[in-house]
């Protein structure tokens, strides 16, 4: 069984049509890229998973259990919808490091909020051990993403592809059973994808479950398992990376892959 | 000029300069928190509760503060037969609500110049509103707000004069009961100093704080 389902989910704003059933399962581990023309829904797609957006049908179950059913007439409450959000991580083109906190606080922000949440629940005081050991481990990961001396210092003393590194390290920090890229190196110079590009590939190395909605034709053709091509709101195609790239069968997927090529 | 008469002049002028104080002081602590309750209504969801709200900041933002002090004093009287007797408690009243909808509108061009990004990064982190609030937007907004807030203060200083149309004795008032005895016209004018330095340091502290927040950008 796999680790993602998602069957039928459509998206309406007002009378736009912006997702017109989107079917396709992801399997622990593996790495799934999306690619696509420019308004064809990928981004919507993933504000969908990651409940920033609003479903209009269908349904996303995770592990056996349903995270989102359309039919299901009762509506989640914020704290549920809380909870579903930390199966996923994203990380935006735009990286939306919070300014005001070291590289550092972005990473263990979320973590000792979330033990201080607990500590309330149980009515005892948020422990120190607990923050410290989210500082431990917030080092490691920046260690991982190649930025550990970049750990005091504050977002805009950073490149932007350092940024988008520890934008991945913040999500990363939370565990996320599936971590969702939007575009990561859409905002990047060219010279400054490949750092963020390579901790991805790590990522994977590790068995990262990944959704990777992308332009970076190469990336999606070595890094990952399963490639999906959208069109218009609808998967047009999908397979793997070398039927989608090498051998696709529908049109539209044939003069997208070409015009790429000729990048 | 600086002979004992000077002296009794500037304990006079400093007597009324305490009232000038004591009514920018209690304006502030309590239109800032105040001004932030009416931005949450100015920018709610509730649309009755955001069109009341915004109506509210219309009407205080397009009539003179003069005129709502007056009408603060005078109206339970005419209208209820209740007349008000402090009349400090009543320009208090008029000057917390016309700076709260004043600072409520600062406060919402800082909330809405922060990108949606932050709210969506603080999402997808598990944050609840709150937290996104109070962790990741407010300090961001403050930096964004200290100068129209500090030119907001300064100006509260300035209007803390209009408390003599219902004969509050303030720093004016006292420089004027002294002109109307003495038939002396300086010590008036002489009340220019106390404004001035008291906008000097107001100046110098939302300096410091400015300073202070610069250690990041955004
Ligand atoms: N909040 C929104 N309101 C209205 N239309 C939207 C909104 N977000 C996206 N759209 C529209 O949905 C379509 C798909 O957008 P998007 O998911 O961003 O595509 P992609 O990421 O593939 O470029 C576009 O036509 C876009 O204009
Ligand atoms: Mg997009």
């Amino acid at each position: 069984m796999a680790m993602l389902q998602v069957s039928g989910l459509t998206k309406k704003y007002g009378a736009l049509d912006v997702l017109k059933g989107i079917d396709f399962t992801l399997d622990k581990g593996q790495v799934l890229s999306i690619i696509g023309s420019s308004g064809s829904g990928k981004t919507t797609l993933l504000r969908c998973l990651n409940f920033l957006e609003k479903p209009n049908g269908g349904k996303i179950t995770l592990n056996d259990g349903i995270l989102f059913d359309a039919t299901d007439a009762k509506t989640a409450t914020s704290d549920e919808i809380r909870q579903k959000r930390l199966h996923f991580g994203l990380v935006f083109q735009s990286f939306n490091l919070f300014p005001q906190y070291t590289v550092l606080e972005n990473v263990t922000l979320a973590m000792d909020l979330q033990e201080k949440d607990r500590a309330k629940q149980q009515k005892r005081k948020p422990s120190k051990e607990a923050i410290q050991n989210n500082r431990k481990k917030a080092r490691q990961i920046l260690k991982d993403v190649g930025l550990e001396q970049k750990a005091d210092s504050y977002p805009f003393q950073l490149s932007g592809g350092q940024q988008q590194r520890v934008a991945i390290a913040r999500a990363l920090a939370l565990e996320p059973d599936i971590l969702c890229f939007d575009e990561p190196t859409s905002a990047l110079d060219p010279e400054l994808t490949g750092e963020v590009l390579r901790v991805m590939k790590e990522l994977r190395e590790r068995h990262t479950t990944m959704i990777v909605v992308t332009h970076e034709m190469d990336f999606a053709y070595n890094v990952s398992d399963k490639v999906i091509f959208m069109a218009n709101g609808k998967i047009e195609e999908e397979g793997t990376p070398q039927q989608v790239f090498d051998t696709p069968k529908s049109e539209l997927t044939k003069a997208f892959v070409n015009k790429s090529k000729n990048l | 000029m600086f002979d004992g008469a000077f002296w009794s002049i500037n304990l006079e002028l400093l007597r009324g300069f305490a009232n000038t104080c004591l009514l920018f002081v209690v304006t502030l602590v309590a239109s800032l928190p105040l001004g932030l309750v009416v931005c949450f209504g100015s920018m709610s969801k509730l649309t009755p509760l955001r069109v009341l709200t915004r109506l509210f900041i219309w009407v205080i933002r397009g009539t003179p503060l003069m005129l709502q002090v007056m009408i603060v004093f005078y109206l339970p009287g005419l209208a209820f037969g209740m007349p008000i007797e402090n009349r400090m408690g009543a320009v208090m009243i008029a000057f917390i609500i016309n700076y709260a909808a004043y600072f409520s509108e600062i406060y919402r061009g800082g909330i809405e110049s922060i990108p949606k990004g932050q709210y969506e990064a603080g999402q997808v982190l598990g944050m609840t509103d709150s937290q996104i609030f109070f962790k990741i937007v407010l300090l961001q907004v403050v930096k964004r707000i200290l100068a129209p807030l500090s030119n907001e203060v300064i100006t509260l200083v300035k209007d803390t004069s209009l408390a003599r149309v219902i004969a509050v004795g303030e720093l004016i008032r006292a420089a004027q009961d002294i002109v109307a005895q003495q038939a002396i016209i300086w010590p008036l004018f002489y009340t220019g100093v106390f404004y001035l330095v008291f906008n000097g340091l107001l100046t110098l502290a939302f300096g410091a704080m400015e300073k202070k927040l610069n250690y990041f950008r955004g």
